[in-house]
């Protein structure tokens, strides 16, 4: 009897699920048939030819895919640095202190993601060129950076406002230092909402690329540069390749942040 | 150290870099937005209003709705990871729902275009399975398709937001309140989401703000007028050179989201006392 | 991985925007436009000149994608920067016009050799603009219609004919509006050359605000026209739907049609007509910044590019497109099945008579806003 019952709860969530693996993977799995469709039109519901030259063309060696694909993840990697950096002090100060005007601080870090940047850019990059900073790595991960730190900092006051002060105060009566028990108890609380913003400023840094042009360009050359060509022209097979190239540091980049995260949160469980 | 220059001095080192990288840059696309002929003038907002006041309203309806749909989403999705009985069917669920999160923008309107389109390959996929006739087909590629973009590529960033903030409350609570016989969806509504509803509109203001400013996927998708004010902005910057209406265009959108930035803000200010 | 990291930090800190011997072309335009040069001018060119390493930049297709150049001079200009870090750019007509007058480019044609090569007067005047010896065309291009044979028995010959076809076929008939590329721009454009009189005059000027009364009408039957067309985002958007056959006909760059037909993405049986009394194509042009950091190799990579040997090979040959100097030079070095396969589906006589310009720069915005304001609203 019992058997059944769990059998028939299966069909309300295979339904579920099912739908929801239609919904995601259906348009994903149109990307990876243009990865491989040599030739594809109507009425042809698949392509009509499968191959691998639009892949040879990629990674032909004046493509320099591999090298933009190094660029493109060292310049994530630092903007993540950079930008988690900045916004754990900034946040917990707009979440745990008295600050004068803390609307408004909040509202300023929002304003790069907040006005369109198309007439923006040109401004930028003139600052960056009388800076001295264009077609450099940090000029590039400062333009990301700024985007980066929307997520960082607003994310970031999130989850240190949501910790119980209690838990704060307790560990301060029993004689910890304000530092140690920031490191060691507020921290570690907030830990999944900083590395989930983590993964959002990396990918963020990873798909940009108009900023990128404007101040990286011409010797800087990341991935999302060519994507970016391929994709708004039209050319689906080298656009879906670079976004499939693209896949693979940004689900590494989670799956290392998620260890990471286990070994921590499981760590305090019991202590 | 008094506390308040003490907060100063955190929060000071991202705040420059946002002042001077991009706010000081922002600022001659503003006062360009004011600019007529070298004097100070409204000429650029009476035309923006003139000519995309349709494609304004546009941008908001279809942003907000977005926004909505993507909030039950993920709480739903997030509901489910977190109350969810079947410890398989958890890990189904979330190892299925981040993979949108991975793909950038412009490829969400490439993919999504050839997916949605009248005779593209969901239609495709329905007719050989016969549950669809080739009379029935429909292109969603106007303002259903922005909004089915937005909501594909941004529930699993809100979820995984709002995911992370359930699975760090205090069990005990959920627990004795199932103990009592509250159903999950009582304990969702009632006892989850007040304590990560912070997180929640965090998550949408971010998305908020993210889809006001997205521009290919309007260009990729909607060919109709109205359209968002970000490909109105790249029209006017592409076919005038003009910077005054885009710039205008881009005080008004600043401007809509400051708005929902405010009164968000406004509110937190108020348990934050 | 750490001090990979690390040299490749110090790297980028320390390369200065010009590197000694690379030649760095920007260009506008598809992919397709990067691969030419990457995979074919660019290796021809370090051939000849060895120790130079040509690298390719592309921002982009479409007006957008010149707009980046051109702000990007913007920027370079505005914050005095002494050498550029751009050699060669290749951008659409519509941008060298301004580039000319902000005084952003070189004066080079004459220094180089195949600059005879070209007489034809788009190479002199670009929307208006005097340009002579500042630009080489790379190629010409040409909207027209394409269409699917199988759909569309009896292409329009004309305006006034797709107006009657697509009356009788609704929605059959696709084009992108004016917002989503310059396809749907210049179908607008031959809209008003055919229903609103003089087209000579919007192509050469001189510009009179008051010209633009006498659209009104040609409007009115445009905005009934659309309610009866469907709009496609974009010029790849318009291929798109033909090529999954949403749409029979619709204005396409005849580049861009056979770059597509090339990558396997539209039926090998679709075609094209150029219909009376024609509709606009506009070439691409090398240009050199003034403040080029290599002007020398510049002037040269521009001369190969323009020889009629590359245009013959690189340009006719394995794109199909319209070459950018005269065409006589041209076709003396290929032989006369690949000449001819230009004018498959558009015959030269056509051409010559239906391939327009676009109206010069303050016509061409008063009918885009025009069309904001009457079609669009």
């Amino acid at each position: 009897m019992k058997t059944t019952m769990i059998d028939l709860k299966w069909i309300p969530r295979a339904l579920g699920l099912g739908l929801l693996a239609f919904a995601i993977f259906g348009p994903l799995t149109n990307l990876v048939l243009w990865a491989v469709a040599e030739k594809w039109y109507f009425p042809h519901a698949l392509p009509l030819q499968y191959g691998f030259s639009y892949w040879v063309s990629v990674f032909s060696p004046r493509g320099n895919a591999t090298t933009s694909l190094t660029m493109s993840v060292l310049i994530a990697c630092l903007t993540v640095i950079f930008s988690i950096g900045l916004a754990v002090p900034a946040g917990y100060a707009l979440a745990r202190l008295k600050l004068p005007f803390r609307g408004a601080i909040l509202l300023v870090l929002l304003i790069p993601q907040a006005f369109p940047n198309l007439p923006v850019y040109v401004n930028i990059a003139r600052l960056f060129y009388q800076l001295g900073l264009n077609g450099t790595v940090v000029g590039v991960v400062l333009v990301h950076v700024t985007h980066g730190l929307v997520y960082a900092v607003w994310i970031a006051t999130a989850a240190f406002s949501a910790i119980d002060r209690e838990l704060e105060e307790a560990a301060r009566s029993m004689g910890a230092s304000a530092f140690k028990t920031f490191c060691d108890v507020t921290l570690p609380i907030a830990a999944p909402g900083l590395l989930a913003s983590a993964i959002f400023v990396f990918l963020e840094s990873l798909d940009e690329f108009t900023g990128t042009y404007f101040v990286g360009a011409p010797d800087i050359s990341t991935l999302p540069l060519l994507l970016y060509t391929a994709g708004s022209g039209g050319n689906y097979q080298i656009a879906s390749i670079t976004a499939l190239i693209l896949l693979v540091p940004s689900i590494a980049f989670m799956i290392v942040i998620e260890r990471f995260l286990k070994a921590d949160v499981l760590s305090k469980v019991g202590r | 150290m008094p506390i308040p220059l003490l907060g100063l001095l955190l929060v000071m080192p991202a705040l420059v870099i946002v002042l001077i990288l991009f706010i000081v840059p922002l600022v001659s696309s503003i006062t360009g937005a004011f600019a007529v002929d070298g004097l100070f003038g409204f000429a650029n907002f009476q035309k923006a209003f003139e000519l995309y006041s349709s494609d304004i309203v546009f941008t908001i309806v279809i942003v907000s709705l977005s926004a909505v749909l993507i909030g039950l989403l993920s709480v739903a999705i997030g509901g489910y990871l977190t109350l969810g009985s079947n410890p398989r069917a958890v890990a189904i669920l979330r190892w299925l729902y981040r993979w949108p999160l991975f793909v950038p923008f412009i490829v969400v309107g490439q993919i999504l275009r050839t997916f949605l389109a009248k005779n593209g390959l969901m239609n495709s996929l329905l007719m050989q399975a016969d549950i669809l006739t080739p009379m029935q087909t429909t292109s969603f590629l106007d303002w259903r398709g922005i909004v089915i973009a937005f909501v594909w590529k941004q529930t699993p960033f809100v979820t995984l937001l709002l995911a992370g903030a359930m699975a760090s409350l205090d069990r005990s609570m959920i627990e004795s309140a199932r103990n009592l016989g509250a159903s999950r969806l009582r304990i969702l509504i009632e006892i989850i989401l007040p304590q990560v509803l912070p997180t929640l509109l965090v998550g949408l203001i971010l998305s908020f703000v993210t889809m006001m400013s997205v521009l290919s996927v309007p260009l990729m998708i909607n060919a109709q007028s109205p359209t968002m004010i970000t490909a109105s902005m790249a029209f006017r910057i592409n076919a005038y050179g003009d910077y005054g209406v885009a710039n205008a265009l881009g005080v008004i959108s600043l401007l809509t989201t400051s708005l929902v930035g405010w009164v968000y803000l406004r509110q937190t200010m108020r348990e934050h006392r | 991985m750490k001090t990979l990291a690390y040299s490749l930090l110090a790297l980028g800190l320390t390369t200065s925007p010009l590197m000694a011997e690379d030649l760095t072309v920007m260009t506008a335009g598809d992919q397709n436009m990067v691969d030419y040069i990457n995979d074919y001018l660019g290796p021809l060119f370090e051939k000849q000149n060895p120790g130079v390493k040509v690298r390719a930049v592309g921002t982009g297709p479409g007006d957008a994608g010149s707009q980046k150049i051109l702000e990007r001079f913007d920027a370079q200009a505005g914050a005095n920067v002494a050498t550029w870090d751009a050699d060669v750019a290749v951008v659409h007509e519509k941008f060298v016009g301004p580039m000319v007058e902000k005084k952003y480019l070189a004066k080079y044609r004459d220094q180089i050799e195949s600059g005879k090569l070209v007489t034809r007067e788009n190479a002199k005047m670009a929307l208006g603009t005097n340009v002579d010896g500042y630009v080489m065309p790379m190629f010409n291009s040409q909207t027209a219609l394409a269409y699917n044979p199988a759909l569309v028995a009896t292409p329009p010959k004309s305006y006034d004919e797709l107006v009657a076809w697509a009356k009788a076929n609704p929605k059959q008939f696709g084009y992108n509006g004016i917002k989503g590329g310059a396809s749907g721009v210049s179908f607008v454009m031959g809209w008003i050359y055919a229903f609103a009189g003089d087209g000579d005059k919007l192509q050469q000027g001189p510009f009179e605000a008051s010209e633009a009364e006498k659209w009104a009408p040609a409007f009115a039957k445009l905005k009934d026209f659309t309610t009866n067309a469907t709009l496609t985002p974009g010029n790849a958007g318009t291929l798109d739907m033909l090529s999954r056959g949403e749409i029979a006909i619709g204005p396409v760059w005849v580049d861009m049609f056979y770059s597509w037909k090339a990558t396997g993405k539209l039926p090998p049986d679709m075609k094209l007509v150029l219909p009376a009394p024609g509709m606009p194509g506009q070439p691409m042009h090398y240009t050199i910044p003034e403040k080029a950091p290599h002007k020398d190799l510049a002037e040269k990579f521009v001369n190969l590019a323009t020889s009629p040997e590359v245009q013959a090979k690189g340009i006719v040959e394995r794109f199909n497109w319209y070459p950018g100097i005269d065409a006589q030079h041209v076709q003396a070095k290929l032989d006369k099945a690949t000449w001819e396969k230009l004018f498959t589906d558009i015959g030269p006589a056509d051409l010559a008579k239906n391939g327009k310009a676009f109206p010069i720069a303050p016509y061409n915005k008063a009918i885009l806003e025009a069309y904001e304001r009457q079609v669009g609203n």
